[in-house]
């Protein structure tokens, strides 16, 4: 098992560092070099641009120096500093942006993860076992409703009936007085009010995916010599369905830990617009419309090694659940 | 002869399906005695396994026992009639594995493909008997020694896997016996082995029996294992016993014209005869002929008789065959 980490976080070395090179690439896609943006920014906020301030800008980010100095500089710069350089439109560090955004997507991503999860696993078993059932039916019938309704549609529909039935205020994660207050019981009950909005909105279709992969996965397992094996020992039906075939249908459920953070940084943006989420999303979409590329390359990089720091954690429980990963 | 341990009476188990409904075991009969193996034999298809998991009450859905009985004699003297029991319910439950345990025709599949061999021995033993789980390790090290695992301390924690399709077969047993059951029922054990460790797998079941004194009901279609293995045989052809008796008067004195045809077909040490395949297939399972199931491949069948009668089963001096001949 050991063994099995190390040889897998070897191999992530290569995959974060081809990251970083598109992520370092998609700062310099737009045309001119940041200066020129810079500087555009800098004039056209009414600032008056001096020539040290340039001097300064061209030092600091490498500029002139052939591509794979500057990819160096920068680089080096947030691995031995942890600086991302600068925002150009807020003219702030991104530092001082991300942080707080990331750590709402984090946090909506993992609830949203184990909302999936504690629901997707009981009815995925529930639609396996009890295949063409009434219950089967209805779950399939919504499944396929959550798989085939945009996210913005539902995410309106469901805001629709909470202003109109429950006259409750929504958008965001706090209602607008508990912005920038601390912490507090009537806070903490305001965002839980918010909050499990946005988890049903973006878990909705993964959840519908993921009751279909585990009954699917378990539709195939069930009916395994190993299950009749377990029967015939004297085990009950429900301690031999969750001890070996449910086992074995895990997978999926591991594997989704890998996939749920870039459909939440990337795919769920029009989600975050929709309903004014304090997350990377919104930002990464305005940072790339305003060609604010240090703020948008650090979001893509930090985001993507979450994901495959994500992956990371998959591959390790999929090897602690099943041991011909981990011996092979 | 000692009473029974099971006997089993005109037992149906249909399968419903969406074509039909295929009678895969349509009247079986079938005595089982304390300590001595019995023998099934049949071509493929004929309802062996049906029936093995009928006893279990463990037949897969669409299929259905419809009708017949099943007395076991319990441990205590008691008779239950395995027929009437709810098939996932506890009373079935505490006779599966404890009293009547099951080995597979398919080692590679049969066994949970995550879960350590030891794991799934010792769970059985918890199963059965109230006691702690350091008890249920050594039994389990214990019973895979038994079976000729080598290093039994070492391999209760390997996975099946990791193992030989024999070494699999091997850990099977273990499984089966681990809570010394009174009825073991083999579905073809060594049937996806090679022969060297068919022979050793045989031996060894065998030597087992020897040792607890279980009875078997040993399902095969290998003539060479029930001449090696079996105290009593009972041939069945398309979903019935057609010939019930002693392993030498099945090889010796067979009366059913169908178990003749069966050693016709097979080359016997010794002797110089041509083998003969027998003539005609099995008929469809869904098209059973409606007098003799065997009528239409029968040579001796009588017209008028065996195409529209079925024939009861008569007595013979070694046991009971299902034939006009013998009425
Ligand atoms: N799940 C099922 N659905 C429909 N029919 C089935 C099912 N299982 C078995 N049968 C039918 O029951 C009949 C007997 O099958 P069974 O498995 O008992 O044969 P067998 O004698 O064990 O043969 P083999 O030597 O190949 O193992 C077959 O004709 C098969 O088509
Ligand atoms: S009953 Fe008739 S057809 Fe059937 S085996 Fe006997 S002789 Fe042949
Ligand atoms: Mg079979």
């Amino acid at each position: 098992m050991r063994d099995y980490i190390i040889r897998r976080i070897l191999y992530m070395i290569p995959t974060i560092i081809a990251i970083s090179v598109i992520a370092f690439t998609i700062i310099r896609l737009p045309p001119g070099d940041y200066l020129t943006t810079v500087i555009a920014e800098l004039s056209a906020s009414g600032a008056a641009v001096d020539s040290g301030t340039i001097a300064a800008l061209r030092d600091r980010y490498g500029l002139g120096d052939p591509s794979y100095i500057q990819y160096l500089k920068w680089i080096s710069r947030i691995v031995l500093h942890g600086d991302f350089g600068l925002s150009f439109e807020k003219n702030v560090p991104v530092n001082a942006l991300i942080w707080d955004r990331l750590g709402a997507t984090f946090g909506i991503s993992i609830l949203t993860l184990l909302f999936i999860w504690a629901f997707a696993f009981p009815i995925g078993i529930f639609s396996a076992v009890r295949k063409y059932s009434m219950g089967d039916y209805v779950v399939t019938f919504f499944g396929f409703l959550g798989l085939a309704t945009p996210n913005f549609l539902l995410a309106l529909v469901l805001m629709y009936v909470s202003v109109r039935y429950f006259g409750q205020s929504v958008g965001g994660l706090v209602s607008p007085e508990f912005i920038d207050t601390a912490w507090s019981w009537d806070k903490a009950i305001d965002l839980v009010a918010h909050i499990w909005l946005p988890i049903v909105v973006i878990g909705a279709s993964g959840m519908a995916a993921l009751i279909r992969i585990m009954r699917a996965n378990l539709l195939d397992e069930l009916y395994r010599p190993y299950v009749v094996t377990a029967r015939a020992k004297g085990m009950s039906e429900f301690s031999l369905l969750l001890r070996y075939p449910v086992r074995v249908a895990l997978n999926p459920f591991l594997s989704t830990v890998g996939w749920m953070l870039p459909t939440l940084v990337s795919g769920e943006i029009v989600v975050s617009v929709v309903l004014s989420l304090p997350t990377t999303g919104p930002m990464l979409l305005r940072a790339l419309l305003s060609q604010d590329m240090y703020l948008a390359g650090s979001i893509i990089l930090i985001a993507s090694l979450m994901t495959v720091l994500g992956t990371l954690l998959s591959d390790i429980l999929l090897a602690w659940v099943d041991p011909r990963i981990r011996y092979q | 002869m000692p009473d029974p341990l099971l006997r089993i009476e005109d037992l149906r188990t249909h399968f419903f399906t969406p074509e039909g409904v295929v009678k895969s075991v349509d009247g079986v009969d079938l005595t089982v005695t304390p300590g001595r193996t019995l023998a099934v034999l049949g071509e493929s298809g004929c309802g062996k396994s049906v029936t093995a998991r009928s006893i279990l009450k463990i037949v897969d859905r669409p299929g259905r026992l419809v009708s017949g009985r099943m007395l076991w004699t319990r441990p205590d003297g008691s008779i239950a009639d395995l027929a009437s029991l709810p098939p996932t319910g506890p009373a079935i439950r505490a006779i599966r594995g404890r009293e009547i345990a099951m080995i597979f025709q398919e080692p590679m599949t049969s066994l949970g493909p995550i879960t350590s061999i030891g794991d799934q021995i010792s769970e059985t033993i918890l199963l059965h008997h109230p006691i702690s789980k350091a008890e249920a390790k050594s039994r389990t090290i214990a019973m895979l020694r038994r079976v000729g695992i080598p290093d039994p301390e070492a391999r209760i924690a390997a996975y099946p896997f990791q193992l030989s399709g024999g070494m699999r077969q091997r850990a099977m047993i273990a499984l089966a016996l681990c809570c010394a059951p009174r009825l073991l029922i083999a579905d073809e054990p060594t049937t996806a082995l090679d022969v060297t460790t068919q022979a050793n797998i045989l031996d060894l079941m065998r030597a087992l029996q020897a040792e607890d004194g279980m009875a078997m009901l040993f399902i095969t279609h290998d003539l060479g294992v029930v001449a090696e293995i079996a105290d009593e045989v009972a041939v069945m052809y398309l979903g019935r016993v057609v010939e019930q008796a002693s392993v030498d008067a099945i090889f010796h004195a067979p009366r059913h014209p169908y178990t003749r045809a069966l050693l016709r077909s097979i080359p016997r040490p010794g002797s110089r005869a041509r083998l003969e395949a027998i003539r005609g297939s099995i008929p469809h399972p869904l098209a059973r002929p409606a007098g003799c199931a065997f009528a239409p491949r029968c040579d001796q069948a009588i017209p008028g008789l065996c195409d529209t009668t079925p024939p009861d089963a008569y007595p013979t001096e070694a046991g009971s065959v299902r034939c006009h001949l013998h009425a």
